[in-house]
């Protein structure tokens, strides 16, 4: 009872610090909950998109460049007896006239009813099929998407495909009678195969055709026969295969954003840490007074623990409830950076995983517990004598500042031995990664000591003694500003290290994109489902014709999709200055151009090579139409447009294998003395009268390339950003405390003689000292982050070899930061010093 | 009277929602998940503006009218039949195909999906002395091959059902070919007699509105041989079998709830086709009528005044629960022709998109007081 009260009384009487430890355990918990919610529901919506929407499907059969053949339908159920197959061409439309980027066209075969899966209207519905049918532009909706587009049964869909508008009716609202229906309808329009055929411009090709193939000797026996009747070029696929390669794909971008907001829950952690410290150190004496009385360590023990999971539950549950706001805002991101690196995905709404939420739960207690420990040992140490000086505290303090720094640095070896072991698997580069940040924290004070040494003569000269004192004052109680300048210094260094390896990244990209878009023009079709997007041969003859076009390269770009997940695949027509635009990891520029127009021979970009361990001279087996086909890789080249990768082939190669004589995109060089902006006019002017392509200079495509990068990126920034928040307040709260329990000492100073001007000089020189520590180290820490980022966490997930750029500015900000945020500690401690009379202020002590 | 005649062209439209919630995995035949429609739900609604129709009757042309006639907005061919082995064991079966224009007329359009033509296809067998009896159906498209039908050569398909001519330009002898789920018939028909033009020389009026009719022959003695096949076991079969042809774009009046049908073959060379439309309220409507057909080919037709149809006996559906009359007894007093009807086995009731109960049946009685037996089958439809 009288332990409880003590430590009631003593929270009352340091609101603050309570508030702000709370406040930041919120934050961290908000973000670690935010970015898994917003993960779960993307992954969610995903797998649901093609798992749950599939409904019973076991297998799919895929093609290649050109899709599915229609006719193999026929030959399916005919031939083969595959009874329960389903025909699926999938395409997409913009609907801007109804607010939506991007609207999912899904075309089925109602007749197939058994294997559509919720596709299709249950028989108490009411909707007539018959128009969806026999009406050429008519379409089905859920009820939520057509009310988020704004329209009623009978009402129209204005859509843009292939930039041509296109007018739909809406026949028929789907009303799915479970949530997993509902998240797979989504934005998504369903039409029947024909009218799909009809609005994508694929006549004769699916996507898919979907089949239910039931276990068991039936099974195997009809699968023979399926696979008997397939024609070379297209291959059948169980679902869960392809459910997985495609979820495999968005693993290691999940996965980092987990990591990166887990960042922001250690800074949290640290937070309590300091906070359950510094209240650890002030109540020693009461403490020491409580032991007299007969309390024992463990109940002492008990005690901090409490107060510190108290602080920890209430941060965490209001840390949840921000989460939950918080991950709404986040999905969007999330999302739009799995649409444009991965595949088309669109996300109705954030669903709220009861695991992601237990997940962070633990997290944040987790860590509070994890934090309060040592803390709550210290308070046992307090020996049971009623007076313990201040001094002793900190004498030993600085007696265990060299363990401290000796566990920091076996902690960094270990951070860095862990980064070191060469293993594809994210959570030990991580693991490596956290280590190396608590030994950079365990390092701090010792390190705090060695700069302030060399400040105070530095202090003194410009500030005189008050200079002088506040140096030593930060060294001085170390056991209270070690810990947070430690924690500052983290906080400051996870966004000076997110920040590097973005502009990293940014500039490594931009100096790829300079080198790769080569041509001074590009030309690409415009897609609406993959197995048509192609250029007119027309169009490309005009073109190539234009005058001021000097020469012309084509290239085709297909996902060739096969058990094994997919794989990207770009057919070159090799110009005399093709070689110019790429840089080589691996094999030599001087003799792979030759081998590659000559033999059956692939190139591969470097995340390619690196998530398939392939290297020169290995083979890539690709699925043509001429069946499973070796290609040797000749080189390895730089290439950051896709993290999957890609293989490039010589056109000439490709046409000997596929029947695809289809241009999916042109490469124009102006002729010398030709203005480049003069000749996109000039080509799209030729182009008036085909369907519409984009025509873009190599500036603008170059600007939107970067433009994409940086939406990519907005997640990571958003979550730099958040992670500063929460240094912000780590900073605030701690230097805040520190300042107002020097309440008696600054006190006797007033008394001496200190004015209050001197006063406010003295506290806010010395929180600006301990933020400019914090900041100061945090630059190193900050730079040994970015590089493990780099090399190791990067290159793990996507296989991306980065050069690396700092940008000082990023730096100053850092210290900025800091600096900032702890002269803004010291004002208010500073403001009630010299508003309370000294008398008053040591009498209350 | 056939079962499509009664139904409007919703039909096909209602059915393909049914098959979109049944599971394909199971055997059709336990099925019982599908959301049901009463048959009366189907009937009536349906569009006829725009449509082809029968108003008068008109001249039957062969081959020609053996294939489809697209601008009706519905037809059938209808194959049931009676088999047995050498041994004697005996087996029943039903092909039949079902068309249905969704629109009047086809769209211009790109695809070679888009069609205004819609298959739909029941087949079953009655394995008479193990007491078994399977049904399947299937649901298509008309377009890419996958359903249709065609004059020359003559032929009907739904997927790798069918049923084609193999003649030169003939439609006889028939071939009739359909297998799912280790049940199989192979068979090949010919046919005894010219058609029989049903009604007033084939067109056959449903109701008192004029256009309310179709156009209806049947061919009613084909001898058939062929094979039948459950699971790995292979039997050769002989027998009698019947096909119904009916053309229309028909509504039904709202009384009329449902019929009895019987297309029965005698030993005496002679068939009798009768249907009898149930109205609500239980009493026979005056459009119900049927045909003697005499061994020679003559055909005579019979109003529904000259026939006594009593019900015998009940049979109650373990798995639909639906009660349907289940043995009978027909008198035609001009003709001193008394038969008692009995069904093969009770359990013939098709559980599929649309529920009803056709199966084979055998004949005993009297006829100008010589006694007679025969085969056949019956159709019932409208029972809960």
């Amino acid at each position: 009872m009288i332990l409880r009260r003590a430590s009631l009384r003593y929270f009352l009487r340091h609101p603050w610090q309570a508030m702000l430890s709370v406040l930041g355990v919120a934050i961290g918990v908000a973000v670690v909950a935010a970015v898994d919610l917003a993960n779960e529901s993307a992954r969610r919506a995903f797998v649901l998109s093609i798992e749950s929407l599939s409904g019973p499907v076991t297998h799919q059969i895929v093609g290649g460049p050109n899709g599915v053949p229609e006719t193999l339908y026929r030959t399916l159920r005919i031939e083969a007896g595959a009874r329960a197959a389903m025909p699926v061409l999938e395409g997409h439309a913009a609907a801007p006239q109804h607010g939506r980027r991007s609207l999912r066209i899904v075309g089925v075969d109602p007749f197939a009813g058994n294997v559509a899966g919720p596709y299709l209207p249950t028989a108490q519905s009411g909707i007539d099929l018959r128009r969806l049918l026999v009406e050429p532009a008519t379409g089905l909706l859920a009820r939520a998407t057509a009310q988020r587009l704004g329209l009623a049964l009978q009402d129209r869909l204005h859509l843009e495909i292939r930039g041509a508008p296109v007018t739909l009716t809406v026949v028929g609202l789907l009303d799915p009678d479970n949530e997993t229906t509902r998240q797979a309808l989504a934005d998504t329009l369903i039409v029947d195969i024909a009218t799909a055929q009809e609005l994508l411009g694929a006549q004769g090709r699916l996507s898919r055709i979907d089949l239910i193939v039931p276990e068991g000797t039936a099974g195997a026996s009809l699968l023979e026969r399926i696979r008997a009747v397939l024609p070379s070029g297209v291959e059948l696929v169980p679902a869960q295969t392809r459910a997985a390669s495609m979820t495999e794909m968005t693993r290691a971008f999940q996965l980092n954003l987990n990591a990166l907001s887990l960042l922001a829950l250690i800074v949290g952690a640290f937070l309590i840490y300091n906070t359950m410290t510094f209240s650890v150190v002030q109540r020693r004496p009461l403490i020491g007074t409580l032991r007299t009385l007969g309390v024992t360590r463990r109940e002492v023990f008990a005690l901090v623990l409490g107060e510190a999971l108290l602080i920890g539950a209430a941060g965490t549950a209001l840390g949840l409830g921000l989460g939950l706001v918080l991950a709404d805002g986040l999905l969007g991101l999330v999302t739009r950076t799995i649409d444009d690196l991965y595949f088309n995905l669109t996300v109705s709404k954030l669903t709220i995983a009861p695991a992601s939420l237990a997940k962070s739960l633990v997290l944040g207690l987790g860590a509070t517990v994890l934090a309060a420990l040592a803390p709550a040992r210290e308070a046992t140490h307090a020996p049971p004598v009623t007076v313990l000086s201040r001094s002793s505290v900190e004498t030993q303090a600085h007696r265990r500042r060299p363990w401290l720094a000796g566990a920091g640095a076996a902690a960094m070896l270990l951070g860095a031995a862990l980064l070191l072991i060469p293993s594809k698997a994210l959570p030990l580069s991580y693991a490596g990664l956290f280590a190396i940040i608590i030994g950079f924290a365990l390092l701090t004070p010792a390190v705090t000591v060695v700069l302030m040494r060399v400040l105070r003569p530095v202090m003194g000269a410009l500030f005189g003694i008050l200079g002088r004192m506040a140096a030593r004052g930060v060294v001085v109680s170390l056991s209270r500003t070690g810990v947070a300048v430690a924690a500052l210094a983290v906080a400051i260094a996870t966004t000076i290290g997110m920040a590097v390896m973005i502009g990293s990244f940014r500039a490594t990209v931009a100096h790829w994109l300079d080198q790769y878009m080569h041509a001074d023009i590009y030309v690409s079709a415009l897609e609406s489902t993959p197995v048509n997007a192609s250029l007119d041969r027309a169009l490309v003859e005009r073109l190539a014709t234009t005058p001021g076009v000097a020469a012309v390269t084509t290239g085709r770009y297909v996902t060739i999709e096969s058990a094994d997940g997919f794989t990207e695949l770009n057919a070159l027509s090799l110009g005399p200055r093709t070689h110019e635009a790429f840089a080589f990891k691996e094999g030599d520029p001087a003799t792979l151009w030759s081998e590659l127009q000559q033999e059956d021979t692939v190139i591969v970009s470097e995340p390619y090579a690196y998530h398939h361990g392939l290297r020169v001279g290995d083979t890539v087996s690709l699925r043509t139409d001429r069946g499973q086909r070796p290609f040797r890789v000749v080189g390895v080249f730089y290439h950051y447009g896709t993290s999957q990768g890609v293989v490039m082939m010589d056109r000439a190669t490709y046409d000997r294998y596929w029947d695809d004589p289809r241009i999916g995109s042109l490469g124009i060089y102006a002729e010398p003395a030709m203005q480049v902006e003069a000749l996109v006019e000039a080509l799209r002017q030729r182009a008036a009268g085909f369907a519409p392509v984009n025509i873009r200079s190599n500036r603008t495509l170059h600007a939107t390339s970067l433009a994409i990068f940086d939406r990519t990126f907005a997640i990571t920034s958003v979550l730099r950003a958040l992670v500063m928040l929460v240094a912000f307040i780590g900073i605030l709260s701690a230097l805040m405390a520190i300042q107002l329990e020097r309440a008696r000492e600054l006190a006797v100073l007033r008394a001496n003689g200190l004015t209050p001007r001197q006063l406010w000089g003295l506290v806010s020189t010395e929180t600006g000292l301990m933020g400019a520590v914090a900041g100061v180290l945090a630059i190193p820490q900050g730079l040994v982050l970015a590089l493990a980022l780099i090399f190791v966490v990067n290159l793990r997930s996507f296989g991306w070899t980065m050069q690396v750029v700092v940008d000082p500015m990023v730096m100053v900000q850092g210290l900025l930061l800091a600096v900032t945020a702890a002269l803004l500690a010291g004002l208010y401690p500073a403001l009630r010093m010299t508003r309370t009379p000294p008398a008053l202020a040591l009498r209350s002590e | 009277m056939r079962l499509l005649n009664l139904i409007a062209s919703g039909l096909l439209a209602a059915t393909l929602l049914l098959a979109a919630c049944s599971d394909p995995q199971e055997d059709p035949a336990v099925d019982n998940s599908s959301a049901r429609f009463s048959v009366a739900q189907l009937l009536g609604g349906g569009n006829t503006e725009g449509y082809v129709r029968a108003y008068a009757p008109r001249p039957f042309v062969f081959p020609a009218d053996h294939g489809p006639h697209p601008g009706y907005r519905q037809e059938w061919w209808y194959f049931t039949g009676n088999l047995a082995t050498p041994e004697g064991r005996r087996f029943g079966f039903q092909l039949t195909f079902f068309r249905t224009a969704l629109t009047p007329a086809p769209a211009a359009r790109a695809s070679a999906w888009a069609t205004n033509q819609a298959y739909m296809a029941h087949f079953t067998l009655s394995d008479i002395d193990a007491g078994r009896f399977h049904a399947f159906e299937r649901f298509s498209r008309a377009a890419l091959g996958l359903a249709g039908a065609s004059v020359q050569p003559f032929r009907v398909w739904l997927e790798d059902w069918s049923a084609q001519g193999t003649g030169d330009d003939a439609a006889l002898p028939m071939r009739l070919r359909a297998a799912q789920d280790g049940v199989a018939i192979d068979l090949s028909l010919d046919s005894l007699k010219p058609p029989v033009l049903q009604g007033d020389r084939g067109l056959s009026q449903k109701g008192p509105a004029p256009g309310n009719a179709s156009y209806y022959y049947s061919l009613t003695r084909m001898p058939t041989h062929g094979t039948v096949r459950i699971g790995s076991r292979s039997f050769p079969v002989e027998g009698l079998s019947w096909m119904d042809r009916e053309w229309s774009t028909s509504a039904l009046s709202g009384d009329q709830v449902g019929w009895d049908w019987f297309a029965l073959q005698l030993s005496d060379g002679r068939e009798l086709m009768f249907y009898q439309m149930r109205r609500r309220d239980g009493s026979a409507d005056p459009f119900s009528s049927g045909v003697l057909v005499q061994a020679e080919g003559a055909s005579r037709r019979l109003a529904l005044q000259e026939v006594e149809l009593r019900v015998a006996g009940h049979w109650q559906s373990p798995r639909s629960g639906a009660r349907y009359p289940s043995r009978w007894t027909i008198r035609i007093p001009a003709e001193e022709l008394e038969l008692e009807v009995v069904p093969h086995l009770a359990g013939q009731e098709l559980d599929l998109a649309v529920r009803y109960w056709e199966g084979a049946v055998q004949v005993r009685g009297n006829a100008q007081g010589r006694p007679v037996t025969g085969q056949g089958y019956v159709e019932l439809t409208g029972y809960d």
